[in-house]
């Protein structure tokens, strides 16, 4: 009985399959925002979906110098991560189905293991467009993830907890945008960075270098590392609205908050112009992680002065 | 100084290699010299900083003469010297002069594989135009080459393995083209990378060669205005005005005042649908798509105006020899006022937004920068020189047609970066728009055409005129018949390349694209011979062929 459980929390819900569709809504808000402030009319409900059923129905083509293990596993481990690491999170606002101490530090772990397996990918194949993408994808990996996750310590100090639904319960009494503003904002643009969006797409900017570090990869490979990137828009999305916007309880707060989240992002992927690689660099330890450092600062003194 | 005496100087100058000179034109002087004197005349045009080296013209001057000629053309203003090179057909060569004026490279190379003029002391051997199996001792642009030649190198290179690309430990040549996102059009560039850093920058062209030249001279004077219309996509008409302008100067025809105000209106509105495509595909280059969406959205509605004048959106066709096709009516002027009031002002707004926007900034500014003197030395043409502060614009240096009447204002920056040529294309519109109002206010009465004969009178002549992109460069030359005996095209792109390929060295592989789009290279300008395969037969069709195909496609 257990076991099942298990296997339905993995694959059906609220991981695996609800997940991965509730990626391809996002992601269809996510295209459709930023096609209406460009002044476009942006895709049909289910062309996420369409573009999942073609892909993966495609010819996964076979690069002739590569090492095939690495080349055909590394999208399942892509997809696998995003996937449990959905276990840990109040996912459509319900209580997250495993909780431990310390799952926070698990899940950003977690997280990362996409864009990792992205950058292994690159390595992986003799493409010059795919080893520059890499080392871009890895690069930037570098940049964001140290100010991403200071970001996302401040609410675990404030609550006092490193378990996500302990914070998420802090923060449905206590709206930590209003008191940590820097390392809500920091959190937002850490979310962009590892999602590669605008203006943090120089890994996979095409006119420069086709589709960085997955330009080899067709058919079924693609769409994984796709679907990975899309379950990560969704658990990123919850992680930051749950810590900052309030806390999530209840699927229709989580839609509301989410969604609201997500317009942000649409905005600001749209109006900004993407960042040379050593920009963005500079832009996040220059500015990112200091910001986010200060914040943590004020956070630790007033724990320390107002108890 | 006026042109007579520019002409003078220049006699001066060259006075002691001068072996022969000729006036083909008011404006014009040949000056035959022997090969041997060639390098130091043309530094002598140098040095006394006598104009710049527009263009290099080759031909063949037929089997019977035995010769091949190269024209090197200077224009200073409306004055133009050539260096008219006799040669034999057998071991042509000519001394290169890139060493002193770098962009003679391009046309070197040109001429050498085109006319087989062999170019002693050129340090690039790649083909530029022709694909690297060519048969050697084979020259399609000389008169006695046939489609025969071409067959023998018709071999399949799809199983070949790529060049694995790794030159050192950390250095790699990234492609750039024929098919890549970041091209339109399709070139091949070879960038060396040490990490992000651009090491070194390698070129080429003729993936999409037509040889337009060559089919020139098969065709009949009005036919050909319609195959150089066809030259490229975005200047068609500037392309098909310097045709027609260089044939009405053979002819001696004087262009009705109302057809050359309807000319330079035509070319006004090209330039702004050119420099909004432009500032659409730079901002896609750099990553900014909402100005990409925003700036073709607004060009839509220079496209259609274009549309309503002239019944096209691309290949307008509003010249004839002798005057254009299209009317423009009250209807047609009262739309384009309305037009070009709503274009205004969204020029206005890119234009803050290109010199404000701090993210848009920070890949614009201080990038790919290129001094006034290192402009002159590239040769550069168009705005890409003009953001560099080198005053140089045909419409202003040499004012031809209806822009005696209706003059535009020179727009320079000093700054030379990308940023700089986003403003000098913007701001170069709001004068468009302003001198296209004036023409609509101000339009001539009269007839739309003068009568054209048949047959024009022989000649050779030099046509510019000022395209989107720079100066464009016609020659022409007549025996007398119905049909010319060479034309030939320099484009502006082919003066620019360098100014990408010399800035590229020493910067990130992200600003590449951005350096390559900031000049506005137009590759199909470039190129200009097309062989269509029937992939079912594998053979190879005859224009003749294609004319019936074509006619049976659209009466389907």
């Amino acid at each position: 009985m257990n076991t099942l459980t298990s296997i339905v929390t993995l694959l059906i819900f609220p991981a695996g399959i609800t997940l991965i569709l509730a990626g391809m809504f996002y992601e269809w808000i996510d295209r459709n925002l930023v096609a209406r402030f460009q002044n476009r009319v942006g895709p049909r409900w289910f062309q996420p979906f369409a573009d999942a059923v073609k892909l993966l129905a495609k010819e996964q083509i076979k690069p002739a110098i590569i090492n095939p293990y690495l080349f055909f596993g590394l999208p399942i481990f892509a997809l696998a991560g995003a996937l449990t690491a959905a276990l840990y999170v109040p996912l459509f606002g319900l209580a997250p189905p495993h909780s431990l101490t310390g799952d926070l530090v698990i899940t950003i772990y977690l997280l990362s293991l996409p864009t990792m397996c992205i950058g292994l990918a690159g390595w992986n194949t003799t493409s010059r467009f795919s080893l520059i993408g890499a080392t871009r994808t890895l690069t930037q990996l570098f940049a964001y993830e140290a100010p991403f996750l200071l970001a996302l310590l401040g609410p675990a100090l404030v609550a006092g907890s490193w378990q996500i639904s302990e914070i998420n319960g802090y923060a449905q009494n206590h709206w930590l945008i209003l008191t940590q503003p820097i390392g809500f904002i920091v959190a937002v643009i850490g979310l962009m960075g590892k999602l590669e969006l605008p203006p943090f797409d120089a890994p996979e900017a095409e006119t420069e270098i086709v589709a960085g570090a997955l330009t080899e990869y067709s058919g079924r490979g693609l769409m994984m590392f796709h679907l990975a990137k899309s379950a990560e828009l969704v658990i990123g999305l919850t992680l930051v609205s749950s810590f900052y916007l309030g806390g999530l309880n209840g699927i229709g707060l989580f839609l509301i908050k989410t969604i609201i989240l997500l317009f942000f992002m649409s905005i600001l992927q749209s109006l900004l112009t993407r960042l040379r690689i050593d920009q963005t660099v500079g832009l996040w330890w220059r500015f990112g992680a200091i910001l986010v450092l200060a914040q943590i600062l004020v956070t630790i003194l007033w724990k320390g002065f107002m108890p | 100084m006026s042109t007579e005496q520019k002409l003078q100087t220049a006699e001066q100058l060259l006075a002691p290699w001068n072996k022969e000179t000729i006036r083909p034109e008011e404006n014009r002087l040949d000056v035959v010299i022997q090969p041997e004197a060639l390098h130091e005349a043309a530094s002598a045009l140098h040095e006394a900083k006598w104009g710049y080296l527009s263009a290099i013209t080759g031909m063949d001057m037929g089997v019977e003469a035995g010769q091949l000629e190269a024209l090197y053309h200077f224009c200073n203003g409306p004055a133009i010297t050539s260096l008219r090179v006799r040669l034999p057909r057998a071991g042509a060569v000519v001394p290169t002069i890139a060493d002193i004026i770098p962009p003679a490279t391009f046309f070197e190379r040109e001429i050498k594989e085109m006319f087989g003029i062999k170019v002693d002391g050129l340090a690039v051997t790649d083909h530029l135009f022709l694909p690297e199996d060519w048969l050697p001792d084979v020259y399609p642009q000389r008169v006695d080459f046939t489609i025969e030649q071409a067959k023998a190198m018709e071999v399949s290179h799809a199983d070949q393995m790529p060049e694995p690309g790794r030159v050192g430990e950390n250095t790699f040549v990234v492609p750039i083209g024929p098919q890549h996102p970041a091209l339109k059009e399709p070139g091949h560039f070879s960038f060396t990378v040490d990490g992000e850093i651009v090491t070194a920058a390698k070129m080429r062209l003729g993936y999409a060669h037509r040889g337009i030249e060559k089919a020139a001279e098969s065709r009949s004077w009005v036919e050909n205005l319609y195959l150089f219309e066809r030259v490229c996509g975005i200047c068609s008409h500037t392309h098909a005005m310097a045709f027609s302008m260089g044939v009405e100067q053979l002819a001696k025809v004087e262009v009705p005042a109302r057809a050359q105000a309807i000319r330079e209106l035509v070319a006004g509105l090209e330039r702004v649908h050119s420099h909004l495509l432009w500032l659409g595909v730079t901002a896609h280059e750099a990553g900014f798509d909402t100005l990409f969406m925003y700036s073709w959205r607004d060009r839509e509605t220079v496209m259609n105006l274009l549309e309503q004048i002239t019944g096209n959106r691309v290949n307008y066709s509003a010249n004839v020899l002798g005057g254009v096709k299209c009317e423009i009516g009250d209807e047609q002027s009262k739309a384009i006022k309305e037009g070009l009031t709503y274009l205004e002002t969204r020029i206005r707004h890119y234009l803050e937004v290109v010199t404000t926007d701090a993210m848009f900034l920070n890949r614009t500014r201080g990038i790919g920068t290129i001094t006034a003197p290192e402009a002159e030395r590239f040769g550069l043409l168009g705005p890409t020189a003009r953001a560099s502060g080198v005053a140089r614009d045909v419409r202003i240096e040499a004012p031809y047609g209806a822009y005696v009447r209706y003059p535009v204002s020179l727009v320079t920056e000093t700054n030379g970066d990308l940023e700089a040529r986003c403003v000098v294309r913007l701001k170069e519109l709001l004068v468009s728009c302003f001198a296209m109002r004036s023409i609509l206010d101000n339009m001539p009465e009269g007839p739309l055409t003068a009568r054209m004969p048949r047959k024009i009178p022989a000649g050779e002549t030099v046509a510019r005129v000022e395209a989107p992109r720079g100066e464009l460069f016609y020659y022409i030359k007549s025996n007398g018949g119905e049909i010319p005996v060479r034309v030939h095209v320099r484009t502006p792109s082919l003066c620019n390349w360098v100014s990408v390929l010399e800035k590229a060295v020493g910067r990130q592989l992200a600003d590449v694209p951005m350096l390559i789009a900031g000049m506005d290279p137009c590759f199909s300008c470039n190129d200009r011979v097309v062989t269509v395969v029937d992939s079912r037969t594998s053979e190879n069709w005859s224009w003749k062929r294609l004319r019936e195909y074509g006619i049976e496609y659209y009466s389907r």
